[in-house]
């Protein structure tokens, strides 16, 4: 008999998020603004774990809701008791508030332990279900590092679960497609990417779940060891509002010249009109400024003209060492600067000139992901800016692979700007399994403990980097967009790592640092940081490390793999939707798929259908294919859109792609106001020219 | 235990969380602690469904609350709710694109001389978002031990045949797909027993007009229709003061009505200030209108065009937008049991905006709505052990209270406007109760070939209108608007009136799709319900959708 946590999480409704909703000062959130509601994908799971319950044909199976929040979050336990759980756990207190990720997981395990205890007379065999990601948060860290404090294995992006020869056997999607696994033990934690069909609430069932009681705990309760803003191992040191992307909107007369704008803009890179361009290249290390009060990398303006008046006053007062200021001195400054900072402040800024050496050593580091030995595309473009980050900390850039014969990659990576190269291979790590990856790779850090990792924010690096840090006790920002190397010298900092990062669905843009922790890591979004031209002349070094492995260390079964399924992927670069000027289901067929193999020809990468939601209505695609608010927001490089007249929600889900090309004969589609380059013509004229010019291009 | 109870019955079932429902509710627990009480809303959230002007008379929710809550005028709530205190009340007219004349001393001379639209004062009363209101309500009943269930779609009202007695509500299926087949996640629509029923579903009622078929209620004139288009506009602070927080603009004229050369429809505009900068647009147009290719949002972008109104939102960004019907046929089109009278019947009692008890001569309904949702309450108490009489008790009360008089004062209103068209029917109308009753014809009967003289060029943007109604349904489910006849479309409506539903649907619902007309796109629906008062051959029904769809009105 299994048992089942649910996880569940309060999050601000970010679909109505409305011009009010932030502070115009600062851009932060105005939480009261928004309503509160139900994590969508945790809905997702609550059904998910219902239908493992029905498939398993089990009816002494509990299901236990469990959330973290302030007492509000209380509705969102009734929801769930409303629909499939026989009890909830809630777990309350303000010291568990202003968790990050890492204080959050850490909390949420020492819970889940209690529940077993308590309410499952200590059967292991249970499956904690979560949503894949909050919408406000979007990091999927907290599942995985669920998964690391209870040493589970942990079964992510699963879509659908059989039970078959008494257990049950879950698909999940990897990158190219799906495998079917099974966990090699109990418990085990499940994080649901999609399941259609979330559970609707019944009368009968709200009046129930509204007088059920509920178990609530405070920090006390479940003796976690990482709680609240203390026990957090980031800290968010700035929120400020994204900058807002103008589109060029051209107009564009002939299929000729399109082509041309559309091969050139697929091939511009990315970085410049992205934020990651953060410049740390013009950091300089203290040891190399041209004199020791010297403090002009500070966060911010203000910080850095603050230290350089203060500088300016001990150079007038003739102090030439830090050890000169008294409290005299200290006067003088102060009446010097005036109304500009306190007594207290001026003691912090004291404190911060005597730090010279950055507050993190060792070298920079990437962790490769790849695929039987093909290096991930994204791989490369953090290895360019470790580079960077490495030159700037004047240190080494590491790369780390785990896999069976990756020797051979080791060439590609230093040509790509790395140093050394640390090779773990095993037979074991032939196939990804998260479990066995990250115990050699954690092993092989704390070995020589880098002062920055980076993993490509995709399927598996979302999935291990969590694991890989929580087993540290490091912290780690999710789906960086930019990284800074900074000083915050009147708190102790020298030379950190600044991660900056979308939030609440890219409404906000936060940058965090790393606390408490040996090393500082983060996922970076790919497709935004800049790779360099390969230097097959570079030299590097190969070192290998040895991590014994045995069955027992891999957490998955793997039962099936199926690659290129039907199934569609919008994380792709290429995007070709069309809309209701399509006409009719030949038309979008026929053109569609011939722009779209054209341009997967010509451009080299797979290429996606979509349609807009009119499109759909009028079946000339599957729902699958919607792209928009009410379908899949997409962020490629290049969205090409025929026939869709731009109304706001479809305008809404294609927000994040860098250029968009529309086609219309409507020359006054809303759709042109919104897009980079467009043409006013009939669909059936301009694709087959503009595949012709292509081909000619 | 919580396990024991019977979940699917309750002592008083009330359709609807709007401020009838919530009032009637709130009333109830007062008087009944012990009783089970439910308040059945489709929305999503608390007053995501509610759109109103609004100004309010206070008496009737000081007259609720006081009983229910004392100290309640000094929570946050109330102040934030009835912060706005109406301090200047400008009745305009607006000649052309240019002209406008502030005809308010009209108004004061026919309250003088005691003439019934002497009665459109606004004075002291309050601006309120009706959104806020329901939601503060809501809350307060909730507190009370009300049961207020979001997200729940009532589909259908079960009458026992032998006695008349209303057994049952029944909520809609959840779970089906496009075609109607069961999904795996299905779950059959609730049947929820009820000692009492209210019908307090606002304009236009599903429940309502189902009950009134099988009840057999009668009403002496059909129930007339406006349709009301609102936006919330965020405008800049300097406009904001020139306009002055506590004042209303109602306006008359253009671009609705000009004498001689039309057109000529009735209703007006309306510019009321709301919070933070903000400032309301609206335009009331009555659905008797006869042009063809009209749509009362091409009034309101008139509207809003012209030189008076301009001034005060150029330049603004529209921040919420919605659609809703006001029911205008007043006391001869409240639906009444043929032999007793009764406004319901039995133990089912129909209150507020689904009985139709807006003062046209206030152009108010909300005080009338909460005024009877009061009385609703005092007969079920009063009748608690005889439930068969419940509805004419409350009748009882209703003729003998304010709402009553008012309905009588503005008996034929509405109707005399219709019958002689604002022109004539407006100087008749001051006649008021010595008049006959006119035999009026439903508003759909109204259509014609003609044209609206003042159509802007430019189409108006719904997709960006309901995107600021913040409409959303789950798209996989059987559409929820049925056209009942599609020849009548294709050989009567097409060829004469140019399928007007795609035109005048406030949210692009209907479209022509491979050459014929459908409600193409079910999920943008503000359900306002416009399309099946205003189908030129009744040939379109509005059916419920799955509890939780439809507009998200914050501050409506």
């Amino acid at each position: 008999m299994s048992n089942y946590i649910v996880l569940t999480k309060q999050v601000p409704d970010i679909t109505q998020i409305t011009d009010n909703a932030f502070d115009p000062e600062t851009g932060t959130l105005i939480r009261s603004r928004l309503a509160s509601v139900i994590n969508e994908l945790d809905t997702q799971a609550l059904a998910f774990a219902n239908y493992m319950k029905k498939i398993s044909a089990d009816a002494n199976g509990k299901i236990v809701a469990l959330t973290m929040g302030p007492p509000m979050a209380e509705e969102v336990l009734r929801y769930s008791l409303g629909r499939c759980a026989d009890m909830a756990v809630m777990l309350t207190d303000k010291a568990l508030g202003g968790a990050d990720t890492w204080a959050t997981a850490n909390p949420l395990a020492y819970a889940i332990r209690r529940i077993v205890k308590d309410f499952f007379a200590a059967n292991e065999d249970y499956y904690v279900v979560c949503g894949m990601q909050s919408v406000d948060g979007d990091t999927a860290q907290v599942p995985p590092q669920i998964a690391e404090e209870l040493s589970s294995p942990c079964i992510a992006y699963a879509t659908g679960a059989e039970f078959e020869n008494n257990r049950f056997e879950f698909t999940r999607i990897i990158s190219g497609g799906s495998e079917v696994v099974a966990a090699r033990k109990l418990p085990a934690v499940i994080t649901v990417a999609k399941y259609e069909y979330p559970l609707f609430a019944t009368f009968a069932g709200t009046r129930r779940a509204n007088r059920m009681k509920i178990v609530c705990w405070n920090g006390d309760d479940i003796k976690a060891t990482h709680i609240g803003a203390k026990g957090s191992k980031t800290t968010v040191i700035r929120v400020f509002p994204p900058g807002k992307s103008t589109r060029k909107c051209k107009h564009v007369s002939d299929a000729k010249t399109l082509a041309k704008l559309l091969v050139e803009s697929f091939k511009s890179d990315g970085a410049e009109s992205g934020d990651g361009n953060g410049k740390a290249s013009c950091y300089v290390l203290p040891k190399r400024r041209r004199d020791k009060f010297d403090k002009s990398f500070e966060r911010t303006k203000k910080e850095n003209e603050d230290f350089e008046i203060l500088s300016r006053t001990l150079k007038d007062l003739g102090v030439s060492e830090v050890g000169q200021i008294d409290d005299d001195v200290k006067d003088k400054i102060l009446s010097a600067a005036g109304e500009r900072f306190h007594k207290k402040v001026l003691d912090d800024m004291i404190e911060g000139l005597k730090l010279t050496e950055p507050s993190f050593t060792g070298e920079v580091w990437v962790v490769a992901e790849h695929s039987s030995g093909t290096i991930h595309p994204a791989i490369f473009e953090l290895i360019g800016k470790a580079r960077e980050l490495a030159d700037s900390l004047e240190t080494k850039v590491g790369v780390c692979i785990a896999g069976d014969k990756v020797e051979p990659t080791a060439k590609e990576l230093i040509a790509a700007g790395a140093d050394n190269i640390y090779i773990i291979e095993d037979k074991l790590l032939k196939v990804f399994d998260p479990n066995a990856h990250r115990k050699v790779i954690a092993d092989c850090i704390s070995k020589h403990w880098p002062q920055i990792v980076l993993f490509g924010a995709t399927a598996q690096g979302r999935m291990l980097a969590p694991m890989i840090s929580y087993k540290l006790g490091c912290g780690l920002t999710a789906d960086c967009t930019s990284f800074d190397i900074r000083d915050i010298s009147r708190t102790g900092h020298v030379a950190i790592l600044l991660q900056t990062r979308p939030a609440l669905g890219g409404n906000v843009m936060a940058t965090i640092c790393t606390k408490d922790s040996k090393s500082q890591m983060a996922t970076a979004r790919p497709g935004v940081m800049k790779r360099l031209s390969p230097d097959k002349s570079r030299t590097g070094k190969t070192i290998r490390h040895q991590v014994k492995l045995s069955d027992g260390d891999t957490g998955l079964e793997i039962i099936k793999t199926e690659l290129g399924s039907g199934a569609v992927n919008f994380n792709v670069e290429v995007i070709v939707s069309g809309g209701k000027g399509m006409q009719s289901r030949d038309n979008y067929d026929r053109l569609i798929s011939s722009l779209c193999d054209c341009l997967s020809e010509k451009l080299g990468t797979p290429v996606e259908r979509g349609a807009s939601r009119a499109a759909v209505e009028q079946d000339f695609a599957e729902r699958i294919h919607q792209v928009g608010q009410t379908g899949t927001a997409v962020g490629p490089k290049l969205y090409v859109a025929l026939g869709i007249s731009g109304a706001i929600q479809h305008m809404i889900g294609v927000a994040n792609t860098e250029t968009i090309i529309a086609v219309n004969s409507d020359p006054n589609a809303p759709i042109f106001k919104q897009c980079d380059y467009y043409v006013v013509g009939k669909i059936e004229d301009v694709v087959p020219q503009l595949i012709e010019a292509l081909e000619a291009e | 235990m919580p396990n024991d109870k019977d979940y699917n019955k309750v002592n008083v079932l009330i359709v609807g969380a709007g401020p009838a429902g919530l009032s009637c509710a709130i009333q109830l627990k007062v008087q009944k602690p012990d009783a089970d009480i439910c308040v059945l809303e489709k929305a999503a959230d608390l007053g995501n469904h509610n759109l109103s002007g609004a100004v309010l008379e206070t008496e009737p929710l000081h007259t609720l609350l006081d009983t229910a809550i004392p100290g309640w005028r000094d929570s946050e709530s109330a102040k934030d709710v009835l912060a706005k205190k109406i301090r200047k009340d400008n009745v305009m007219f607006l000649l052309g694109k240019e002209l406008s004349f502030n005809i308010s001393f009209t108004i004061k001379l026919a309250k003088k001389f005691g003439l019934g639209f002497g009665q459109m004062m606004h004075k002291n009363d309050y601006i309120v978002s009706i959104s806020k209101l329901t939601k503060w309500l809501g809350q307060i009943a909730k507190e009370l031990g009300v049961e207020v269930l979001t997200g729940f779609a009532a589909e259908d009202i079960i009458l026992d045949e032998s006695t008349g007695m209303t057994k049952a509500v029944k909520l809609v299926d959840q779970g089906l797909d496009k075609e109607g087949r069961k999904q795996p996640n299905f779950v059959e629509g609730e049947t929820i027993r009820a000692d009492f029923v209210v019908l307090a579903e606002g304009c236009d009622g599903l429940l309502t007009e189902k009950f009134v078929e099988k009840a057999g209620l009668k009403r002496r004139c059909p129930q007339l229709y406006s349709v009301g288009v609102k936006e919330l506009i965020k405008v800049n602070s300097r406009q904001y003061k020139k306009f002055t927080s506590g004042r209303v603009v109602h306006a008359m004229g253009y671009p609705i009505w000009t004498p001689v050369l039309g057109p000529g429809l009735f209703g007006g505009g309306i510019i009321y200030p709301a919070d933070d900068d903000n400032i309301v647009v609206g335009m009331i147009v009555g659905a008797d209108w006869k042009y063809r290719d009209f749509n009362p949002q091409d009034a309101l972008t008139n509207f809003k065009n012209h030189r008076f109104v301009k001034q005060f939102i150029a330049g603004g960004t529209v921040i919420e937008a919605g659609a809703k019907m006001i029911p205008e046929g007043g006391y001869y089109s409240i639906p009444r049991d043929p032999q007793t009278g009764s406004i319901g019947k039995g133990n089912c009692i129909i209150a507020g905006d689904s009985a139709g008890f807006v003062n046209m001569l206030k152009i108010k309904g909300l005080h009338n709505a909460i005024d009877s949702a009061i009385a609703a309450a005092k007969a079920i108490v009063e009748y608690s052990d005889n439930p068969s009489a419940t509805a004419a008790k409350y009748t009882e009360l209703i003729e003998s209270s304010n709402v009553a008089k008012e309905m009588r004062s503005a008996r034929n209103f509405r109707q005399t406007v219709a019958k002689f068209g604002p022109l004539q029917g407006m100087p008749i109308s001051v006649l008021g109760g010595l008049l006959p009753e006119f035999k009026i014809e439903e508003d759909y009967k109204a259509m014609t070939a003609a044209r609206y003289r003042l159509k802007p060029k430019q189409q108006f943007d719904k997709d960006t209108f309901t995107a600021m109604a913040a409409t959303e349904h789950r798209e996989e489910q059987p559409c929820h608007l049925e056209i009942l006849d599609s020849k009548i479309c294709a050989e009567k409506c097409t060829p004469k009136f140019n399928s007007p539903c795609i035109t005048f649907c406030p949210a692009g619902v209907y479209e022509t799709v491979h050459d014929v007309v459908k409600p193409a796109n079910p999920s943008n629906c503000l359900h306002c319900k416009t399309c099946q008062r205003k189908c030129p051959f009744d040939n379109i029904r509005w059916t419920v959708p799955e509890g939780t769809g439809g507009p998200r009105y914050k501050r409506m």
